[in-house]
């Protein structure tokens, strides 16, 4: 059995999103104890940050897939993190993004990342549906949902705790309703 | 990466833990009694994320292929020192010495194979079964050791100590 950490990377024009290394752990704990992570419950404290940081990866080991690191093509220095996360209480699976460095913003690349996550995850992780969970308040990641295609969907069910989020819902795969 | 005592086996977390985990998160013997499931998972995931981060992390004891507890290292980012850690999941196998057969093990793990030089347990106050088994290792108390955990103790082991 090959591990996660052997999944292929993801090319973009711009872009290389590949699993997490524990290298990426200084950039990780600077973002979740920065007030850039504000609309995701942070800023937190440093352990709490590891924590987080340890659930990310973990979560490539209960799953087999999970958020992918960004990074410019050609470079390894992590940017951010976009993709597939479906922890163990959540009623569906989500595209998220978070990206780490404030002289990041405005580029494009989380939309860029979302883009090439979200076709991986309806395509080889075979995904029926997949939405974004959103801070009401994060006008900036409801901008990049809708450019994304996605849209509000009052129907969706929250993950626990989360009520107060807006749901949007990504165009399903080609070809399926 | 394994390691056999005379009757369990120590090994890394896997996904078929998740059920045992979760029911002990859940109940009164949790060491944050109170929380939710998504919470619960968190914890779960962080204890994978652990080994990668690090190189090392907390085995999970089995008895017989049931999987009763998780034990040893633990050293996340805002701690001052690495900590050993022994958890037994269900009060049914307590006073059989499970937990005193696997901690033995990781200590001379985390000598051994990991190289500390010393370490320490944070122990609540009304844990007197933990404290108990702390005496047991031949740990003492350390008053003089900075805690995360507000109002725990902090007991310390010794490289050579045998109990």
């Amino acid at each position: 059995m090959t591990s996660w950490k052997d999944t292929a990377p993801l090319l973009t024009e711009r872009l290389q999103l590949r699993p997490p290394v524990p290298g990426d752990c200084d950039a990780a704990l600077a973002f979740f104890q920065s007030d850039r992570s504000r609309t995701i419950g942070g800023p937190s404290t440093l352990g709490r940050s590891w924590r987080i940081f340890a659930e990310l990866i973990g979560h490539w080991d209960l799953r087999g897939f999970g958020m992918w690191v960004v990074t410019a093509r050609g470079e390894d220095r992590a940017l951010g993190m976009v993709g597939p996360w479906f922890p163990g209480d959540w009623p569906e699976a989500e595209i998220g993004w978070m990206i780490w460095d404030d002289a990041c913003e405005g580029m494009g690349i989380a939309c860029e990342a979302a883009i090439a996550a979200r076709h991986d995850a309806l395509t080889r992780l075979g995904w029926a549906s997949a939405v974004s969970y959103i801070n009401p308040t994060n006008f900036r990641s409801i901008r990049l949902a809708e450019r994304l295609g996605a849209r509000h969907d009052p129907c969706a069910a929250f993950p626990p705790g989360k009520d107060a989020c807006l749901v949007y819902r990504h165009p399903a795969p080609e070809g399926r309703p | 990466m394994m390691i056999k005592t005379e009757r369990l086996m120590l090994r890394m977390p896997s996904n078929d833990d998740w059920p045992a985990y979760r029911d002990y998160r859940l109940s009164p013997r949790s060491t944050a009694p109170g929380e939710d499931i998504g919470m619960v998972w968190t914890l779960f995931a962080a204890l994978f994320g652990h080994w990668t981060l690090r190189g090392f992390g907390r085995f999970i004891a089995t008895l017989n292929g049931r999987a009763i507890g998780h034990f040893g290292p633990y050293r996340p980012e805002g701690h001052p020192e690495g900590e050993l850690t022994w958890t037994l999941w269900d009060a049914g196998l307590e006073g059989k010495g499970y937990a005193f057969e696997a901690t033995q093990a990781t200590r001379d793990h985390v000598f051994g194979p990991l190289g500390w030089t010393t370490s320490i347990s944070y122990i609540d106050p009304v844990n007197r079964r933990s404290q108990a088994l702390a005496s047991r290792l031949g740990a003492v108390r350390d008053p003089l050791a900075a805690c995360p955990y507000d109002g725990f103790q902090v007991w310390r082991h010794g490289k050579g100590i045998v109990a």
